[in-house]
């Protein structure tokens, strides 16, 4: 390796040759976990690198990737002859991401007898990681109701102020809610674990939370930067996402989707699965729900989570986030609504509702209806998405 | 020997004068027409010789020429049959010249001698400079629409002579029966349930404001924008001559009586061409769907569906409530005042917009959303989710209010628009808006929640108050715009593409 190093002209710490190498090894196309566990079998990074230089694969690499070795071969020497271990390290540092390897120091424990464990891991922001507060990961559909993202962001900011490190994957829905309660504690900060490299926001949508995130807590990923999301690195994103947490909480899932993946890798790994109950007839639910029957322990708020980490006494004391959901019955929450809105409410129930349904069960004009609905939006009781209302906890 | 005859050819919408000029000559049998005649129109000599034959009328075996005055303007189709066949007889002394003196004809000519009906009548009725006209039998309720002419009709060339010369009275023709109501599709009784989008039609009838509706497969979009129709008023005498011309000169089915009284329904396919939609086409130009459906309803169902250019080619017209179309040769001026609703599906599988209802991942869906373009949208002052109705309803619920007792209402409405100098609210410059609709102090608060909020725009602002000031006069309301009308018209006016999850400030 002190071959090419010595034609670099930055050269490269001693103390980082092993990260930096492993990040270049990493950021080579057409890279994935696999093909990275691979060539790095039987050499060290600095062996490994010198091999694609050279144009050679390790003959086990070779023989799975059978037909796409050899163009693979031709790709990888040619990417690593034109961008030099030091240009790598160096485009790395100046983004200000840091990178922390398997075996080496930073290495999250969770991780350390993890079944896949990420050879590397590029983090952005602050080491939450290395410290030992308990974690855990609220998973669930992109394509939450409000019921949902109301429960992930009561979850996330409870377990935020207890003292919780919440972990999540930055997707929409589920995701950036149970990011955006944690955020709202000011608690422990959260851990966005992520499928592209650190600098592709994705959802772009999400950048301004990302970018909070990364202000306040951390967000790692197993992608070196630049990478874009593709559609194996969203489940491979889920299994370090399992991986690092100490329990896992499924706040909403559709009959097939990601957090199942999630939920798989949790059971792989010995974590405790627990599972928001929700509506029978919501299709968000109809894989969360499936999950309860299967025996899932039942998460109906903040206690049941805590319990499970076996830090009950560790609440928040008497406030939003310890409240059982038991206790907190519609008309607590509908307070102070009186008239054709406390009726609306009434009639709201917890599920999304068209306005007409609603018309129909108030037996309200649509005029009156209208005004009822207006005051509890501007409440905050109730958020109107694509024509249908959702009643909401509260505003967030 | 020369004859003169009036006629008038179609030009778009319009008619326009023609005289029929016929010259016989000694000289090598020949039959020619000139005068910007078009295939049709030159076909008319074989019709015309075997209409005479068959007749028992004379075909002269000499020089014939044709001249369709003025020679500059095209003339096109089927019309003229008749004028030149009369203008051959009197030129051969068949008929007296002064019998034709004061004398349209129009129509074409079957080879039995027959008069058939031509698309147009009334336009071409209209256009003629002369105080009688002979039409076709099925042309004369249409015809008879233009009241300062006297129409005669005439069942086929035969007739038509001894009636010129005098032999016999002209034939007395029974007017078609005409349907004893006009049909205006089905009744709003038959809609279970959807209250909140019985009430935007209501406003959008009663304001003449475009409506979207939003919606699953199945939730009766379309079942409910067919009723549209059956909520408006009876177009007023103007608005009725100009549709029923539009319809004539296309060429369409007319309602018995001829006349287009009650507002028309179009609902074009999605694969509609910009010609299709605007109008346009080679020879006579032919008005586009949107001047067909000019006093009613123009239905785009799977408004998703339409070529991008087809919908931006609508725009224009929707906001003029003309459209010019101008080619190489000419250029026209059709009606397009139309109340446009529009319907579509929230994504492309088909699940309920119910948030977490549909499988599209959130990409796909926000691809789907991105055909409609934001000024399209914008001309939608009413959008609303339809959702399928409530298995409830649907089985034992209450008939809904007629279309009838809605329609009362909504002419009501158009009754106090029409005091704002305005047929529906929908018209209303921002000018006069103002004075007619002024804010109360709570409505003036809530606007500035919105627009400060980024929810409304200066133009959305503007429709939001439309809306508010057509609902306050489906309730008779006096005075300032009360704020339960504002948020009742802002209720009506849904994100329909807004996806689930947090917004991060």
């Amino acid at each position: 390796m002190s071959a090419d190093r010595s034609d670099d002209p930055i050269a490269v710490p001693a103390t980082s040759s092993t990260e930096a190498h492993l990040a270049a090894l990493a950021g080579l196309p057409e890279m994935g976990p696999a093909r990275l566990r691979g060539l790095l079998a039987d050499d060290g990074p600095e062996m490994a690198w010198s091999r694609v230089v050279a144009g050679r694969l390790p003959p086990l690499v070779q023989h799975r990737l059978g037909a796409r070795a050899e163009p693979l071969r031709k790709l990888w020497m040619d990417a690593a002859r034109d961008r030099s271990v030091a240009e790598v390290w160096a485009s790395i540092v100046e983004a200000g991401f840091t990178v922390v390897t398997q075996g080496g120091p930073g290495y999250p424990e969770a991780l350390v007898d993890d079944p896949e464990p990420p050879v590397l891991l590029f983090t952005a922001g602050h080491p939450v990681l290395d410290d030992d507060r308990p974690r855990v990961a609220i998973v669930g559909t992109r394509r939450c109701t409000g019921y949902g993202r109301d429960v992930a962001v009561e979850l996330g900011r409870g377990l935020a102020a207890a003292g919780v490190v919440v972990v999540s994957g930055l997707a929409l829905g589920i995701d950036a809610a149970a990011h955006l309660g944690a955020l709202d504690a000011g608690g422990a900060p959260p851990v966005g674990v992520v499928g592209t490299g650190l600098d592709v926001v994705y959802p772009p949508t999400n950048r301004r939370l990302w970018e909070r995130v990364v202000e306040v807590g951390q967000v790692v990923s197993e992608m070196p930067p630049g990478a874009g999301p593709t559609r194996w690195c969203f489940p491979a994103r889920n299994r370090i996402v399992a991986g690092l947490a100490d329990v896992v909480v499924v706040v909403e899932s559709h009959a097939e989707g990601g957090s199942l993946h999630t939920v798989a890798s949790a059971l792989e790994r010995s974590r405790p699965v627990l599972v928001v109950p929700g509506p029978i007839r919501s299709p968000a639910s109809a894989g969360s729900n499936r999950l309860l029957a299967d025996g899932a322990a039942p998460a109906c708020g903040i206690d049941d989570v805590l319990c499970a980490l076996d830090l009950l006494g560790r609440g928040p004391g008497p406030g939003p986030g310890s409240t059982p959901a038991q206790d907190r019955s519609p008309a607590m929450a509908g307070d102070g609504v009186t008239g054709d809105a406390a009726k609306a409410l009434d009639a709201l129930g917890w599920e999304p509702v068209h306005p007409d349904a609603l018309a129909a069960r108030t037996d309200l004009s649509p005029i009156r209806l209208g005004v009822a609905v207006a005051e509890l939006r501007r409440r905050g009781l109730v958020d109107e998405v694509r024509g249908f209302l959702e009643r909401r906890s509260g505003p967030l | 020997m020369l004859a003169t005859v009036n006629a008038a050819t179609l030009h778009g919408v319009s008619g326009h004068p023609v005289r029929v000029e016929v010259h016989v000559a000694n000289g090598l049998p020949a039959f020619t027409v000139v005068g910007l005649p078009d295939a049709s129109c030159r076909e008319a000599r074989d019709r015309v010789r075997a209409a005479l034959e068959s007749c028992g009328l004379p075909w002269p075996a000499r020089r014939v020429t044709v001249n369709l005055a003025p020679t500059g303007v095209p003339k096109a189709g089927s019309v003229l049959d008749l004028a030149i066949a009369v203008g051959l007889l009197v030129a051969c002394e068949e008929i007296e010249p002064s019998a034709v003196a004061d004398v349209a004809f129009l129509g074409e000519l079957g080879l039995d001698g027959s008069l058939r009906p031509v698309p147009g009548a009334l336009p071409l009725v209209d256009a003629v400079d002369v105080p009688v006209v002979v039409v076709p039998p099925e042309n004369r309720a249409e015809a008879a629409l233009i009241g300062s002419r006297s129409i005669r009709a005439a069942i086929d060339l035969r007739g038509l002579v001894l009636a010129l010369r005098g032999d016999e009275p002209w034939p007395g023709i029974d007017d078609p029966v005409s349907e004893s109501a006009d049909d205006d599709g089905p009744d709003l009784s038959d809609v279970r349930g959807q209250r909140i989008v019985r009430f935007a039609l209501e406003v959008a009838a009663a304001g003449a404001h475009h409506l979207l509706l939003v919606g699953p497969p199945g939730a009766g979009k379309s079942m409910l924008a067919r009723r549209l129709p059956g909520v408006l008023p009876d177009l007023d005498a103007d608005d009725a001559l100009e549709a029923t011309r539009v319809h004539s000169s296309a060429g369409g089915d007319l309602p018995g009586g001829g006349l287009v009284r009650r507002p028309p329904w179009r609902a074009p396919h999605h694969g509609a061409s910009a010609v299709a939609m605007v109008g346009g086409g080679s020879g006579t130009m032919r008005p586009g769907e949107v001047s067909l459906a000019h006093g009613g309803v123009l239905f785009l169902d799977e408004l998703g569906e339409f070529s991008p250019h087809v919908l931006e080619t609508l725009r224009q017209p929707l906001e003029d409530g003309t459209v010019r179309v101008s080619r190489a040769g000419m250029s026209m001026e059709y009606p397009a005042r139309v109340l446009l609703v529009a319907a579509m599906n929230p994504c492309p599988c088909g699940g309920s917009a119910a948030p977490g209802g549909c499988r599209c991942p959130p990409a796909v869906r926000s691809r789907y959303v991105r055909r409609i373009s934001g000024p399209l949208l914008d001309r939608f002052d009413l959008r609303v989710g339809v959702n399928r109705p409530d298995p409830a309803d649907l089985l034992g619920g209450r008939a809904g209010e007629s279309s009838a007792a809605v329609r009362a209402r909504v002419i009501r409405a158009r009754l106090r628009a029409e005091q704002r100098g305005v047929t529906a609210n929908a018209s209303l410059g921002s000018a006069e808006l103002e004075a007619a609709a002024p804010l109360s102090g709570p409505s003036v608060k809530r606007f500035e929640a919105e627009l400060h909020a980024g929810r409304l725009s200066a133009r959305g602002l503007h429709r939001v108050r439309a809306v508010a000031l057509t609902i306050g006069d489906l309730e008779d309301r006096e005075g300032p715009l009360d704020v339960d009308l504002v948020e009742t018209a802002l209720s009506l006016r849904i994100d329909p593409f807004r996806s689930e999850g947090p917004r991060v400030r």
